[in-house]
């Protein structure tokens, strides 16, 4: 158990910059989940922090101790595969047992831990196979089993999920919180779905393109994003944006996106005031959004009227797509919503969740105005 | 299978004629050759007339003379010695040089790397005579290590081509996980970049073996010694001085072709894994 420090790590593949003065503090028996679209880094991460790569500048602590210098062996660090990586000539009990022997471990010690693991992970029966002549699901447990029975200071995920089918990675998924649970260790995770990653982490390090956008607990990124970046990444669907000028009419303040204007609450006006007259994007969730037959009582409800483009029945929800003169977006709608394809229709947005970027602070990725 | 209709079912027995049809020809082609020598082996030196008559008798006695008389003995002995030597020492370096061209990134390396290429390309006739008077400025000629030594190379340069791509064929995540779990460079090599490259290791021991062991002009140019000839070589030299003794040569022939024949049935099994490796995904 230990916690583990990126201090101003950067990587640089020639003139790439993987990483970007990374800086994370991951506390001891936290679940981290380093999450992010492809080639933002976070693999980099988990590499360099694994001793697989050799960081540019900074520091990797774990615990205490800087291992930028130490060989990934003595760092003591297991580290489960995308690939699974099974030693494809070993039984599945070698495979388990192969770090074990490899430090010297007693025969019995060995058998031990690799059979306690095995009943864990329900693979007890599979010990005398070759990785070969196991399902996708069950070399996904050797691997995890193989990690395990090294009970390293710290876990390591690289993507263990995404070769699964969508059943079985919800299950497994289930499965990986409660060993978490189970081992009380620190476990870092690395994922691009960002479901995975708010369904398990304590925390979420959201990354794009080498740089660290947030760390926060899951709910604090889906309540409060630190930028436009975040804001669309954590969701499904994702947030829709819309660019839009601010201003004050008759006391009040309007966000108005030249297709459609919403009134801000009052208790949110002093901190948009500054804003007035300038350019912002606003941005609402999905599920903001409501049939105003529908909408909780007691929201600050905006009309909206737009055209229904697409419905998408979900069964307990209905994902509308609309249209509203030069702007598109979704919602999501209680299941009762019977709206035709082509209706003009008026549906309410909840001002009390809705969240404001400032453009003009970073045109590339608007940070949230807070 | 056995509901199917007897209509398709005698179809696809027809079907299949012409393909069983050429193999057997390329099969005959291929053996009857070996066959008449062989019979020809045991034949008495009258009932050489007709070549595919069997013999009234089994004169094993010839192999015997051969081995003896002929000294095919003292040939096989040199053959086995330079073959077992040169098999043995070009599989180790080719491991070697398969896992730092396959594995590794080192400046030059591809340069390098054609250089192995180029070796590969050139014809033994094209530095024959420059070899041989290379060998003789330090003494080498009419030793095994004429012999030995210059296939070494040959054969090297061809196992770093092999080998390399079986080494670069070993996913990346493998050799990670192996470190993860406390392999040094040494110990991810020899637990788990060896095993997985066996097939091919096998595949090349064949290959080296039987191009070693058939071996005939290097054995031509650097041996004069009677003692030390090859048996390519020394059956050579014996067809020269015996040309009427028919019944000698192709018990010789035999004794040459022998284990070869032996070798290869022995580790058939690993030679076709190596040679389609990779055409199936494991």
């Amino acid at each position: 158990m230990a916690s583990v420090t990126f201090d101003h790590v950067t990587k640089k593949f020639g003139d790439v910059v993987a990483l970007n003065d990374l800086n994370i503090k991951v506390e001891d028996r936290e679940f981290l989940v380093l999450v992010g679209p492809s080639g933002c880094g976070k693999t980099t991460a988990l590499r360099c922090l694994a001793g697989l790569e050799e960081v540019t500048s900074g520091r990797i602590l774990i615990g205490d101790q800087v291992v930028n210098d130490i060989p990934p062996k003595d760092r003591d660090i297991a580290m489960v595969f995308q690939s699974y990586a099974l030693y494809p000539h070993m039984t599945v009990f070698d495979n388990m047992a192969f770090g074990l022997k490899l430090r010297k471990f007693p025969k019995d010690e060995i058998k031990r831990r690799v059979e306690e693991a095995a009943q864990i992970l329900g693979i007890e029966t599979l010990l005398k196979r070759k990785p070969r002549e196991l399902s996708g699901g069950q070399r996904q447990r050797v691997a995890v089993g193989r990690a395990i029975v090294r009970e390293p200071k710290v876990f390591l995920f690289d993507e263990p999920l995404s070769n699964l089918d969508a059943k079985l990675r919800v299950q497994t998924r289930a499965e990986i919180s409660k060993l978490h649970q189970r081992l009380q260790t620190t476990f870092i995770y690395v994922t691009h779905d960002q479901v995975e990653a708010m369904t398990m982490a304590t925390r979420i390090a959201v990354m794009n393109k080498g740089i660290l956008q947030q760390l926060d607990t899951p709910q604090n990124l889906y309540d409060k994003p630190a930028n436009l970046f975040v804001a669309g990444f954590i969701g499904s669907p994702a947030m829709n944006f819309f660019s839009a000028r601010l201003r004050k009419e008759q006391g009040e303040l309007i966000i108005d996106t030249g297709d459609f204007a919403v009134k801000i609450p009052a208790e949110k006006r002093d901190l948009y005031a500054p804003y007035v007259d300038r350019q912002v994007i606003f941005g609402i969730r999905p599920e903001d959004i409501h049939n105003p037959t529908f909408a909780p009582p007691g929201i600050h409800a905006a009309p909206v009227e737009s055209k229904v483009d697409v419905i998408e029945l979900m069964g307990n929800e209905i994902f509308l797509y609309m249209v509203s003169g030069k702007n598109n977006y979704v919602a999501r709608v209680d299941p009762r919503t019977r709206f035709k394809i082509g209706d003009t229709v008026q549906l309410v947005f909840n001002m009390d969740n809705f969240h404001l970027f400032n453009p003009a602070a970073d045109s590339e990725n608007p940070p949230a105005i807070r | 299978m056995g509901f199917a209709n007897p209509a398709v079912n005698a179809r696809r027995i027809l079907g299949s004629i012409p393909t069983y049809l050429i193999l057997t020809i390329g099969l005959l082609l291929a053996v009857i050759p070996f066959l008449l020598i062989f019979i020809t082996a045991l034949k008495s030196p009258a009932e050489l007339g007709n070549a595919f008559a069997l013999p009234q008798q089994f004169h094993w006695e010839n192999f015997q003379r051969a081995w003896t008389q002929a000294r095919f003995g003292t040939y096989f002995k040199s053959s086995l010695i330079v073959t077992l030597s040169v098999v043995g020492i070009s599989c180790l370096l080719s491991l070697l040089t398969g896992y730092a061209f396959g594995q590794l990134r080192f400046p030059l390396k591809n340069s390098i790397f054609l250089l192995f290429l180029i070796g590969l390309m050139v014809p033994t006739e094209a530095y024959i005579i420059p070899l041989y008077y290379s060998l003789r400025a330090v003494h080498l000629t009419d030793t095994y290590w004429a012999l030995i030594l210059p296939q070494i190379g040959m054969s090297v340069c061809f196992g770093s081509f092999w080998m390399r791509g079986f080494f670069s064929g070993i996913p990346r995540d493998l050799v990670d996980a192996s470190r993860v779990d406390g392999c040094n460079d040494w110990q991810t090599f020899w637990h788990v970049m060896i095993p997985m490259v066996l097939p091919g290791l096998w595949t090349m021991a064949v290959l080296f073996f039987i191009w070693t062991w058939n071996d005939f002009l290097l054995a031509l140019v650097m041996i004069t010694r009677e003692g030390l000839r090859t048996l390519p070589l020394g059956l050579a030299m014996f067809q020269g001085r015996y040309t009427t003794d028919y019944t000698l040569t192709a018990a010789g022939a035999t004794i040459v072709a022998l284990p070869t024949l032996l070798f290869y049935v022995l580790f058939q099994r690993q030679f076709i894994r190596g040679v389609t490796a990779g055409a199936i995904k494991g």
